[in-house]
């Protein structure tokens, strides 16, 4: 009888990406670990983060670190992630409008600009550190101009998502100190555009949210608060990650590197194909609500189950052709997840990523890792803290 | 062949809109009109993309 595998989801050494996870997709749609099970293959995947008898799974995720009261439990669990059922559909569709396609598609030259200007700060050079000087800026200066924060505050922002981004941790206990200073940092600065806008409205989110806590009622000011704090969180970390792992793909590709240079017109394909493969939400966590049964599995009430999202983007019974093609057309990755708490934010990430890679392929034709940089473990949300990267500088513009 | 959608499931995400614009539209309040119910040999390959990526599995095709 086959051996059937037990994963360590928080071992370090762990990689959702590894030969041994693959080799136990081939045996079975699902296995153990310490941490629920995982699902391996796409039809279960997709099925299940669909599927109503699961809400979102990280609700109890700091109790179950021993943090049970406090700034950072109390916060965890207002936000849009841990919340469901009316609250959830109430907040989500006041925050909408800001995300909806047409509004951030309006926003592409402004992606554009910024782009340019960051590449034009080092391209000369021949040489960047990917992370600190495009991915972090540009993410993070994005979620500015979508907050309403003046963009000169990047730094400061990026820091504060950053350390707030240890809450997925493993370590997170250990963070709690860090992460509980950022919210409060993150809070106090954001209730001060809160408070100027109530001065001076503006034509911006902050406003309108403002409006539905003002006029309408249908938003209290603590939950305005809340929400804007965990959009500059859930916002800057996870593009910055994907762009740092968009590269990493990339570059293995030399081939794909080059097209997307020529045909930047492809980048809203490539986004697709490399959150597919390269994903930087490895797992996306349920619980089940009621005792489930899938597939000769018994999931009860209470159960985790951990969705790997680059095991199903590769299982070759769902792609049948799985190797990496920016032309390809594929059957929806779940890289943003899926079901009610699919990402709100998926155009933002979609749009500011297909802007940016054609660009940075352009004018880094012959781009190679310059050493091994440094890179978070692969398991849990996953990307690179280090990536310098070598280069012959392109052309700007095309021609 | 007709699109129908589950106004209950639909959580104006908006992947149908992106994928086939001919067909579904968000209106100015992010509530999903259907421009055009009509499934046909042109359309088809988009509206079937547009069911496979919505997110709540709100839209699906039926028999007239």
């Amino acid at each position: 009888m086959a051996h059937t595998p037990h994963f360590d989801l928080s071992d370090p050494a762990f990689d959702v990406t590894s030969d041994v996870v693959h080799a136990a997709r081939d045996q079975q749609w699902y296995v153990e670990t310490n941490w629920g099970w995982a699902v391996l293959r796409y039809a279960e995947a997709n099925a299940i983060l669909k599927d109503r008898r699961f809400r979102q799974g990280n609700a109890r995720w700091p109790e179950q670190n021993g943090i049970h009261s406090g700034m950072f439990s109390d916060w965890w669990a207002e936000v849009l992630l841990s919340i469901e059922g009316d609250d959830h559909a109430r907040i989500r569709r006041l925050l909408m409008p800001a995300f909806r396609n047409k509004a951030i598609a309006a926003m592409r030259p402004r992606f554009q600009a910024l782009a340019d200007e960051l590449i034009d700060g080092f391209v000369e050079r021949g040489e960047v550190e990917f992370v600190s000087e495009f991915a972090e800026p540009y993410a993070s200066r994005i979620i500015c101009v979508l907050l309403g924060l003046p963009e000169e505050d990047w730094p400061q922002v990026a820091h504060w998502a950053d350390d707030l981004g240890r809450s997925f941790g493993i370590s997170v206990a250990a963070d709690l100190p860090r992460i509980e200073a950022a919210l409060d940092g993150l809070h106090r600065h954001l209730d001060a555009v809160v408070t100027d806008r109530q001065a001076t409205p503006r034509d911006d989110l902050v406003t309108t949210l403002l409006q539905a806590q003002e006029t309408d009622g249908t938003l209290t000011r603590h939950e305005l608060g809340v929400a804007l704090v965990f959009l500059a969180f859930a916002g800057m970390e996870t593009t910055r990650n994907q762009l740092g792992l968009a590269l990493q793909t990339l570059l293995s590709h030399p081939d794909q590197w080059r097209l997307l240079g020529e045909r930047p017109d492809l980048g809203g394909q490539a986004v697709e194909e490399i959150m597919r493969v390269n994903p930087t939400v490895t797992w996306i966590t349920r619980e089940a609500v009621e005792d489930v049964d899938l597939h000769g599995l018994h999931i009860p009430a209470g159960g985790i189950v951990q969705v790997l999202s680059h095991a199903a983007g590769t299982d070759p019974a769902a792609m049948p052709d799985p190797g990496f093609d920016i032309t390809a057309v594929r059957p929806p990755h779940l890289g943003f997840g899926s079901g009610v708490h699919h990402c709100l934010g998926h155009f933002v990430a979609r749009t500011d990523m297909a802007v940016a890679l054609p660009l940075l392929a352009r004018r880094m034709p012959d781009a190679r890792a310059d050493g091994p940089g440094e890179w978070l473990p692969v398991s849990g949300n996953t990307g690179p803290v280090r990536y310098p990267i070598r280069f012959t500088p392109g052309p700007r513009s095309g021609g | 062949m007709k699109v129908k959608v589950d106004f209950d499931r639909c959580q104006s995400n908006g992947l149908c809109e992106a994928i086939a614009p001919a067909t579904f539209e968000l209106d100015d309040d992010d509530y999903l009109q259907i421009l055009d119910d009509e499934v046909t040999e042109q359309n088809r390959e988009a509206i079937e993309r547009a069911v496979a990526s919505c997110p709540t599995s709100a839209i699906s095709i039926v028999e007239d």
